[in-house]
């Protein structure tokens, strides 16, 4: 490769000094830094007393709620080319899950709206025609988050959700109306 | 060369700066991840652009592939020699990328990994004249960039295959990737190029040649060391 211009080349002493020194040096980067940091291993304690240790350690998979638990069930008719709002009130961080069925397709919009803004702030996660969908859901800002549904049919369409999850309250937001639906804990 | 060049202070210099180019590697492995992941396995059907955005984007932060052509063109001086030696990395890695993919080739990312990071290694040894010093002997460069430009190809086959690609538009798919990691390496190599390029120009390059090539062989065996880990320490599950 060093045809182009001579160099003075190294002596094989100081070549195999050099690479020796390549190996040892990743090798000691490698136990005493990357093994605490990326993989929980710490055989000199180096992660340990460099604070390295932190950066390997798992997402713990509990997560503390601190609003209580409540459960809801609610039933919407929708008439033809009729829509509903309905929407819980949750803290960042507050989790659910929910199941809804309709008895016919409807259009459906899940979203949420942060708190203290207009609603034209609102952030929508998933759209679509569906019968029925499931999951669960996080609430990635305080505020209100639910659905928005829509029976785009000439039939009358019922809507049923189920959820679990630890929300404050819930409004429905109908017929240019809105109401405030006081939900009961589940441990009292 | 003498001893004196070979002084400690000097390598540290080096090193570090390797050191600090290869952290972010280190830090967040080089795989295919977040938003682009979860686009690669919804795709179905061929999706041009976003298939070379992504193979674009591997090269450019791929500091594995930068740092192995780093080294094969540090003693390049010509354009010509460059572009000779580019192409015959750009076939190597092409072929093994195509086939594995089309052929569902599964081979292990960290092995693979491993032999990328020696191929850095390889690279630094030969530039410091390692094999003709050393061994008293001095393999064909070009044979031996095609080579680990076939493995190359693998760990990028191996990258993609993670995922469950649809067989629909798969080779619009995987040829778009692949003209990316093209674009991608062209765009990075003129960096280099005209990086390395500016620092010829100063009395300095030839002297931390030989520091700069050991550092480089530090940051190959890093990388080989950081796969050889994942490997035997990464859960299963």
């Amino acid at each position: 490769m060093s045809n182009d211009i001579p160099v003075n080349a190294p002596d094989p002493k100081s070549i195999l000094k050099a690479s020796a020194i390549a190996l040892v040096v990743a090798a000691i980067v490698t136990i005493t830094v990357i093994l605490p940091a990326e993989f929980g291993s710490d055989p000199l304690g180096t992660g340990e007393a460099l604070g390295l240790t932190v950066l390997s350690k798992d997402a713990n998979p509990f997560e503390e709620q601190l609003e209580v638990h409540r459960t809801d069930f609610v039933e919407f008719e929708l008439g033809a080319f009729q829509s509903v709002e309905y929407k819980y009130l949750m803290d960042l961080e507050a989790a659910m899950v929910f199941s809804w069925v309709a008895d016919g397709e409807v259009y459906y919009d899940m979203h949420a709206e942060p708190a203290g803004f207009d609603e034209e702030y609102a952030e929508s996660f998933e759209q679509g025609n569906n019968t029925r969908q499931m999951g669960s859901f996080h609430a990635p800002f305080s505020g209100i988050h639910g659905w928005f549904w829509e029976n785009r049919s000439l039939d009358t369409v019922t809507v049923r959700l189920y959820t679990s999850g630890f929300y404050v309250s819930s409004t429905v937001f109908r017929d240019g109306g809105t109401f405030d639906r006081q939900l009961d804990s589940i441990v009292d | 060369m003498n001893e004196s060049q070979f002084n400690l202070s000097n390598l540290i210099k080096s090193g570090l700066g390797l050191f600090l180019i290869a952290l972010p590697a280190i830090a967040f492995g080089h795989t295919i991840e977040g938003s682009d992941a979860s686009f690669v396995e919804a795709i179905d059907g061929p999706a041009i652009f976003p298939f070379m955005y992504l193979g674009a984007k591997h090269m450019v932060t791929g500091y594995d592939h930068l740092l192995f052509l780093v080294g094969v063109i540090f003693f390049l001086y010509r354009p010509k020699h460059v572009i000779q030696y580019v192409t015959l990395f750009a076939i190597g890695h092409s072929i093994t990328l195509l086939f594995g993919v089309i052929a569902d080739l599964q081979v292990n990312a960290y092995f693979i990994d491993t032999i990328i990071g020696l191929s850095i290694v390889y690279k630094a040894f030969e530039n410091i004249d390692g094999f003709k010093r050393v061994f008293g002997f001095e393999p064909n460069t070009k044979i031996a960039v095609l080579v680990f430009g076939l493995f190359h190809g693998l760990g990028l086959a191996t990258k993609l295959q993670e995922f469950d690609l649809s067989d629909n538009g798969l080779v619009t798919n995987i040829i778009s990737f692949n003209i990316g990691v093209e674009i991608g390496q062209i765009l990075a190599l003129s960096a280099v190029f005209i990086l390395l390029s500016l620092w010829r120009t100063s009395i300095s390059y030839l002297r931390h040649a030989f520091i700069t090539n050991t550092a480089l062989m530090a940051g190959g065996f890093l990388l080989a060391g950081y796969q050889i880990s994942a490997y035997v320490l990464q859960p299963l599950y």
